[in-house]
């Protein structure tokens, strides 16, 4: 029950800091850290998948909802729900009964950043090409993709490095 | 049936999750070419409202930035005022010309309000720089007066801003001559009291008293006459002297002096050509 009322507090807190704070940075004219997307990184090892593609798909339909970019947050966020557990399988040995919520203490230094890299690159990778649209200015996207991720995987590393445990 | 229902267990994930991209992706695309739902944007209440609170809380970092620009706007507002003003004042007279048909001399006159952004009074050789310059209209050689009488004339124009000679500055010599008799000669500075200044010129035959009234006496192009100067503070003469040594109290106070106007003779020109060729 804590744990479900924790969960809604930091959806809640993550999405208010996203639309309100970081939806305004646009730092030299494209690189926008999308942070939100910690609430599906943070979500415990074992945590059942349909329920955490249902809250994916909530959480982006609010994103879109605030930041009139309907269907695309929604879209990434589901995807990054999805492979979550593969990406977790691929980087990390969990014991079989254990449930830990994925941090530096969990996963190790190492895992857990390459976790967060990759899960981040995949999330901007399909956001930011779902909003172009095209593959036209491929490399601007690929940019884009490069900073952003870049941005998000800092300012995630350093919210969590925050809360240890 | 029941394999089916296996299978449909079995990827019941798998098939939730392409569900699920598959409206989102729907929603991209339906709503690429126009804003079909409202529920979904900012345009809904929930979300615009919350914008609203976010945005009164955000205006109020702004309201530095947003005073300034405001101050800016009332600056230029009131320059335009000015601005107008002196318009309005150099039109009325044409207006009058035209009905009357003399051209009364004060009308070959237009003044042109400036502000006093330096100022000295405790040199020897004091200078005043204005905010108005070339692009206002202001030439070298106009005179500068205030409310109260003579201030000086300008000597070096730039753009926007004019430095103006003073009577405060032993460079100069202004003009002037008394109200009630018109006997003229050069008022110059002696470089002590900024309130004081010397007359000089006034032969020994002159009649005059203390107290008596200085006017520019309209010789030179820069001032008009019957602006005044000063009132004769003192005076002395020795028996071997031909002239009056003159203390004259100037009619302006320079430590105080912030708002003057810059004197545009119309005909300045036309006079100096005139000038020109008679002295050939």
């Amino acid at each position: 029950m804590l744990a479900v009322i924790q969960n809604i507090f930091s959806f809640v807190i993550l999405v208010l800091i996203q639309v309100l704070a970081l939806n305004n940075i646009q730092f030299l004219g494209f690189i926008n850290p999308y942070i939100y997307i910690l609430f599906i990184l943070s979500l415990p090892v074992k945590f059942p998948r349909w329920l955490s593609l249902i809250l994916a798909f909530i959480l982006g339909l609010t994103i879109d909802t605030f930041s009139n970019t309907i269907g695309m947050h929604t879209f990434a966020t589901v995807l990054i729900a999805f492979f979550r557990n593969g990406i977790i399988k691929l980087f990390t040995s969990i014991e079989e009964g254990s449930n830990p919520v994925p941090s530096f203490y969990s996963f190790g230094v190492g895992a857990y950043i390459k976790y967060v890299v990759f899960m981040v690159l995949l999330h901007h990778s399909s956001l930011f090409f779902l909003e172009a649209f095209s593959f036209q200015n491929f490399w601007m996207t690929i940019l884009r993709i490069l900073l952003s991720s870049f941005v998000t995987v800092l300012l995630i590393l350093g919210i969590r490095s925050f809360n240890r445990k | 049936m029941r394999n089916l229902i296996n299978f449909l267990i079995q990827y019941s994930v798998l098939m939730l999750f392409l569900l699920l991209e598959i409206i989102s992706f729907a929603l991209v695309v339906n709503n690429r070419e126009y804003q079909k739902s409202v529920f979904f944007t900012s345009g809904n209440v929930f979300v615009s409202n919350m914008y609203e609170v976010s945005n009164s809380v955000v205006e109020f970092f702004k309201l530095r930035t947003a005073n300034e620009n405001l101050s800016e706007e009332n600056t230029g507002l009131k320059n335009e005022i000015i601005l107008l003003k002196n318009e309005l004042s150099t039109l009325r007279p044409e207006k009058e010309d035209s009905v009357h048909f003399q051209i009364p001399p004060e009308m070959e006159y237009k003044f042109i309000s400036a502000k006093v952004i330096n100022n000295s009074t405790n040199k020897l050789q004091n200078y005043i720089t204005l905010n108005k310059g070339l692009r206002d209209g202001i030439r070298v050689d106009m005179g500068v007066v205030s409310d109260e009488g003579v201030v000086g004339i300008v000597k070096v124009v730039s753009t926007k801003f004019s430095v103006v000679i003073p009577v405060l500055n032993d460079k100069i010599k202004i003009n002037c001559k008394f109200k009630k008799n018109n006997y003229s000669g050069p008022l110059q500075w002696n470089g002590a009291d900024y309130r004081y200044a010397n007359l000089n010129d006034i032969a020994r035959h002159v009649e005059f008293s203390l107290g008596d009234s200085l006017i520019t006496s309209g010789f030179t192009s820069t001032f008009p006459e019957g602006i005044p100067v000063g009132t004769i503070e003192n005076f002395k003469i020795r028996e071997s002297d031909a002239y009056y040594n003159i203390k004259v109290k100037l009619a302006v106070n320079f430590r105080t002096l912030s708002h003057v106007k810059v004197i545009d003779y119309k005909n300045y020109k036309e006079q100096k050509t005139v000038e020109k060729i008679a002295e050939q």
